[in-house]
């Protein structure tokens, strides 16, 4: 089987949790010996290297980039390639040396864990013992994957605060020479490299970064296709209340910009956030039954985002479909739609000993929730893609002997989980072009992804009576998310145009030093603006 | 602001003391830290982070962009500094340290009551005289192998041990030398920086022709080819779908087949130009084809190259398009129509070498070649980063001689001359003015003081000596740091580049005087410390 390659890329602090989470997944879903195999196609996402001592090693396809100090106990090369060295083993060539040693940052439990035997033994709750990404980074790294951007700090109040710096950068030899030499590293060795992945903080100067660097991209690989998800996130720590509205205003103008240069861009995009609102304040916490989560916690949110974004992805990276990355985005992305919105459905609530048939049966209300700001998903008039995991066929019905009321249901007809879902779609949505996606096995949740269901939720993640016991832990989920284009992503794009459209000049000063002409910001929003008409009905 | 300075005038000159202090204390601190890492005999400084990532360097330059800056003062210097580094490659440990030093020599008379803004007119003086100063000393050079020796070893000595940068040195000035043509400015991307992390540091090696980090990716290609045509293009040879329109939903199965059969076909087609050209040219001879691919080639385009016996080589440095056309001649071609012979470029031995998963591809015994590559070997990262980063600064050593066609004798020679005709030149001036030149003159020593205490002499001891030497000796006297008694720079071939002197000069004084003057500073501040 053919394997079409993807390069994934995440921009920013709170795209690499929730690209740490997506890693997660995957990995602790590995089977190395295991008499079931995978459904999913791992080598799309993933690569096969040789280190320097002859070990195969199996890594992401993967670049991130994050500001100096983000990294924590994380070493930039990793250390799977080369192992770190004590300073004093150095070799100095007898010249005198002036040894200058930050302070050992400690690990957490979860890492000396891995440190000591390369697996995870015991699930831990890690809600206290995370404060950077790789604090709860389960695989290891190529040593090019991290890329640490020197010229600003991580935490506080970032200086790396507004879109122009970002495209700046790009222009330094870090990024124009360096990164871009990786990306053409990672390609050169895909046979049929597809595409590209792109998770990215919209909100700061990242957003300027990754424009540049598609720009980057759509010239040195043309043809290939831009999967993004521009994300924000649900929590801002540095909330100064002085200087909150300020902030507000830069945040909404970086969005409008990350979105206006994404429609030109990408071939399609896909902004996320698990508050409902998301522009100048993420707004109430979107809710999800049998879930509760801390919405001011990074790693709480950005392993629902993660969750999401990993099930979406799945149509592309199944060992038994063709699908590919650009089919799937020409799907949404006709007469210039290029924007969609995503909604979840976490944990897919299935009762223990149920069968899918009474579920969708006894739902009421949508099966999912909006995880893209200001996009309240309807009814109809859209175009969907659905995937569905974790339900395994034999639960979708009770054989014709003792089927009982089942039968009386016309969905009894259906043959499988897939055919169920679109018909039920067919009857509870209107005029809508729906596709759906199923894969049996469900998604795997065990730790570092954090406990966040509640206590009905049992070990596989069906739905119980009554409480799991003390000692059970929830490992995999059914899982539902879908994608979105209709009216609805035109009223979010119009939203956030609105409230950009309100900035006064004071608030756009930052931009403005750093070189962006009052008029291109006006047009970008113009033509945000105009992205938004191309989903009026005509 | 304005309002209280109405109401207490006096709160506001203190408020300025205060910061001017602040200022000096925090270029102060700065200094520290660089200070030992000047001249060959500086230290060399380890830097190991939080989770134990290892950078090594002698680098101000290097040391500045990895430490964490917080003082606004502090970062405000570092910038100047390596600004400095940016525009000329060197000079930035000099640049911090007399900054400081400028200051500190600030701070006396000040604290004695002079305005800032009188010292600040000398500053200006000086640096007019200096400059003066500093053309004179200028030593014209011929640009040849001797030459240039010199410059690049002083340089390279002061990054890396002398074994080592013996062996830069020397690769260094012929890499520059083989891509340069008469009078015309060096682009000096045209040597390409290889890193191999393999054997050690002194096995680095000039190639005279270009190392590309990627091989072929067919099984049944040929490793090595010698007596080689290069065709160099930027030509999809890889299938793919034309633009999509929702693949999905629109077409039917059979459609999509032949629109895949075509797509095909079409780069089929191309591939086959290649080959017949190959054939053309190679069949019945002892000739080779090698092609070099900015874009794509899949493997069902690799697999019909490998049967004729082609090396293919697939997504390459843009840069390397224009570097080929330099190493090996024949142009890069942007389509494949009408392929001549005189497109193609020559190479006598083309070979491939694989470490790990990386594998290199050696482009080699080209006929003039005017693109070369350094292959940088280490047994570890960090050494290949300090050994790139000497390495670059070497090159641009070199490359500003050749700019300049002069150098300038180093050792601190410049510094001591400048320091005898600057207190002469003092007492020309009227005025109090002339104490902002006695300033300047004595911040200058900084230089020579701080290579002798690097060197473990006595920084008093030795300037004096080196006055004495400097006021009998018509020619610039240097120090000699394995015996701290005075030399000529001239014959010991210890020369400095002269842009870099004259941006010290430049920078030094601009940075000093707005950090005095530090009212101004306070207003302009925050927008000019960003970004
Ligand atoms: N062999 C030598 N003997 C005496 N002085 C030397 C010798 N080689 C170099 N120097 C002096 O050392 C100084 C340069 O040191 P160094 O290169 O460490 O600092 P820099 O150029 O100011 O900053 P950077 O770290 O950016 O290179 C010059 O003043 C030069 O004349
Ligand atoms: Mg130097």
């Amino acid at each position: 089987m053919e394997t079409r390659e993807i390069l994934s890329l995440q921009f920013g602090h709170y795209s690499n949790f929730i690209g740490t989470h997506c890693w997660n997944i995957q990995e602790r879903s590995f089977e190395y010996n295991s008499t079931t195999p995978s459904e999913i196609n791992h080598d799309v996402l993933y690569r096969e290297g040789l280190t320097l001592k002859g070990e195969v090693t199996f890594t992401p396809r993967l670049l991130l980039v994050d500001l100096k100090g983000s990294l924590g106990t994380l070493p930039e090369s990793g250390n799977l390639y080369d192992p770190q060295v004590p300073p004093s083993t150095v070799d100095t060539w007898g010249q005198g040396v002036e040894i200058r040693e930050s302070d050992k940052l400690p690990k957490n439990a979860l890492q000396q864990q891995l440190d000591m035997h390369n697996s995870l033994r015991t699930n831990s709750n890690l809600d206290n013992a995370v404060n950077v990404w790789s604090d709860f980074l389960y695989p290891r790294f190529h040593p090019r994957t991290v890329n640490i951007i020197k010229e600003y700090m991580h935490g506080g109040e970032s200086e790396f605060d507004v879109f122009p710096l970002g495209a700046k950068l790009w222009k330094t030899e870090q990024f124009a020479e360096e990164f871009a030499d990786k990306i053409r590293n990672y390609i050169e060795e895909c046979d049929s490299f597809q595409g590209f992945h792109v998770t990215l903080d919209a909100t700061n100067g990242f957003s300027g970064l990754t424009s540049s660097c598609l720009e980057y991209i759509n010239d040195e690989y043309e043809r290939k296709s831009i999967l993004a998800f521009p994300v924000i996130p649900s929590h801002y720590v540095d909330s100064e209340d002085e200087r909150r509205p300020l902030k507000d205003s830069i945040c909404v103008l970086n969005l409008a910009l990350a979105f206006e240069m994404l429609q030109e861009k990408s071939s399609l995009f896909v902004p996320l956030c698990t508050g409902s609102n998301g522009w100048r304040k993420p707004g109430e916490p979107r809710k999800f039954y049998h879930v509760s989560y801390n919405s001011t916690s990074n790693y709480h949110t950005s392993a629902i985002l993660a969750s999401a974004l990993d099930t979406i992805t799945l149509k592309h990276r199944l060992k038994s479909r063709h699908d590919s990355l650009g089919d799937f985005c020409a799907y949404f992305n006709t007469h210039g739609r290029a924007a969609a919105g995503a909604s979840l459905c976490l944990p897919f609530s299935l009762n223990k000993n149920a069968d899918f048939i009474d579920c969708l049966d006894n739902w009421e209300g949508p099966l999912t929730q909006s995880i893209t700001p200001n996009c309240t998903i309807g009814t109809d008039n859209l175009v969907q893609m659905f995937t569905l995991r974790g339900i395994p066929e034999n639960r979708l019905k009770r054989p014709l002997p003792n089927a009982n009321k089942q039968k009386l249901m016309s969905a009894y007809n259906c043959n499988s989980v897939n055919e169920m879902l679109n018909f039920y779609l067919s009857c509870n949505y209107y005029i809508c072009l729906n596709n759906v996606t199923t894969v049996s096995q469900g998604m795997s949740v065990k730790t570092p992804f954090p406990n966040i269901f509640d206590e009905f939720v049992g070990n596989n993640g069906n739905i119980y009576g009554d409480s799991r016991p003390m000692d059970t832990v929830v490992e995999s989920v059914p899982i539902l998310a879908g994608l979105h284009s209709g009216l609805e992503v035109g009223t979010m794009l119009e939203s956030l145009h609105t409230e950009a459209k309100r900035i006064k000049h004071p608030h756009k000063q930052q931009f403005i030093t750093e070189g962006l002409e009052e008029l291109e910001l006006s047009e970008s929003l113009n033509k945000l603006l105009e992205l938004k008409e191309c989903y009026e009905n005509n | 602001m304005a309002a209280i300075s109405l109401l207490n005038p006096k709160a506001e000159v203190a408020r300025a003391a205060q910061a001017l202090a602040v200022n000096i204390s925090a270029a102060k601190g700065i200094q520290d830290v660089m200070k030992s890492n000047l001249g060959p005999k500086g230290t060399l400084k380890m830097l190991v982070s939080g989770a134990g990532d290892i950078k090594i360097t002698k680098d101000g330059n290097v040391l500045l962009h990895e430490m964490q800056i917080q003082h606004p003062t502090a970062s405000l210097i570092a910038r100047a500094s390596t600004a400095q580094d940016d525009m000329t490659g060197d000079g930035t440990t000099s640049t911090v340290l007399v900054i400081g030093e400028l200051l500190k020599q600030a701070d006396i008379y000040i604290a004695e009551g002079l305005h800032p803004r009188v010292l600040t007119a000398g500053f200006d003086k000086a640096r007019f005289k200096t400059l003066e100063i500093l053309d004179k000393l200028k030593i014209p050079i011929e640009v040849n192998k001797e030459s240039l020796l010199d410059v690049a070893r002083t340089s390279l000595r002061t990054k890396v041990h002398r074994e080592l940068a013996d062996v830069l040195t020397e690769i260094c000035v012929d890499a520059i030398l083989a891509i340069r043509t008469d009078n015309k400015p060096v682009d000096l991307h045209m040597v390409e920086l290889m890193e191999m992390q393999h054997k050690t540091a002194t096995d680095t090696q000039l190639i005279r022709g270009l190392v590309l980090d990627h091989g072929s990716r067919h099984p049944d290609m040929p490793k090595r080819l010698t007596n080689a045509y290069i065709l160099t293009c930027n030509v999809s040879m890889e299938y793919e779908k034309s633009e999509v329109n929702s693949g999905l939903f629109y077409k039917t199965a059979e459609e999509r087949e032949k629109l895949v059969t075509a797509e095909r076909a079409f780069i089929e087609e191309r591939v086959k130009k290649v080959v017949a050209l190959k054939r053309k040219l190679c069949d019945g001879t002892d000739r080779s084809f090698v092609v070099i691919n900015q874009k794509g080639i899949d493997p069902m385009s690799l697999d019909m190259l490998a049967k004729e016996g082609i090396i293919a080589l697939r997504r390459a440095k843009r840069r390397n398009m224009e570097r080929l056309a330099l190493a090996c001649g024949g142009v890069a071609m942007n389509h494949l129509d009408d392929l001549h012979e005189s497109q193609l470029g020559y190479a006598g031995l083309v070979y491939e070498h694989i470490l790990g998963e990386n594998k290199f591809t050696f482009v080699e015994e080209c006929k003039i070649p005017q693109s070369v590559t350094i292959l940088m070997k280490a047994p570890n990262k960090h050494t290949l980063m300090q050994i790139k980063d000497a390495v670059r600064d070497g090159l641009r050593a070199i490359n500003n001689a050749i700019d300049d066609k002069a150098v300038i004798p180093g050792a601190g020679a410049f510094e001591l001359t400048a320091y005898k005709e600057l207190m002469a030149f003092k007492d020309s001036v009227k005025g109090k003015s002339r104490l902002g030149i006695a300033a300047y003159a004595e911040a200058l020593l900084i230089i020579p003081k701080v290579l002798a205490v690097n060197s473990g002499f006595d920084a008093q001891d030795t300037i004096v000596e080196l006055q004495e030497e400097s006021r009998l000796n018509p020619e610039p006297v240097g120090l000699d740091l394995s015996s701290g008694e005075a030399i000529n720079p001239k014959e010991a071939g210890i020369y400095d580049n002269y842009i870099v002197k004259k941006q010290i000069i430049n920078s030094c004084s601009v940075i000093a005087s707005n950090l005095l003057l530090v009212d101004e500073i306070m207003r302009a501040g925050m927008s000019s410390l960003k970004g």
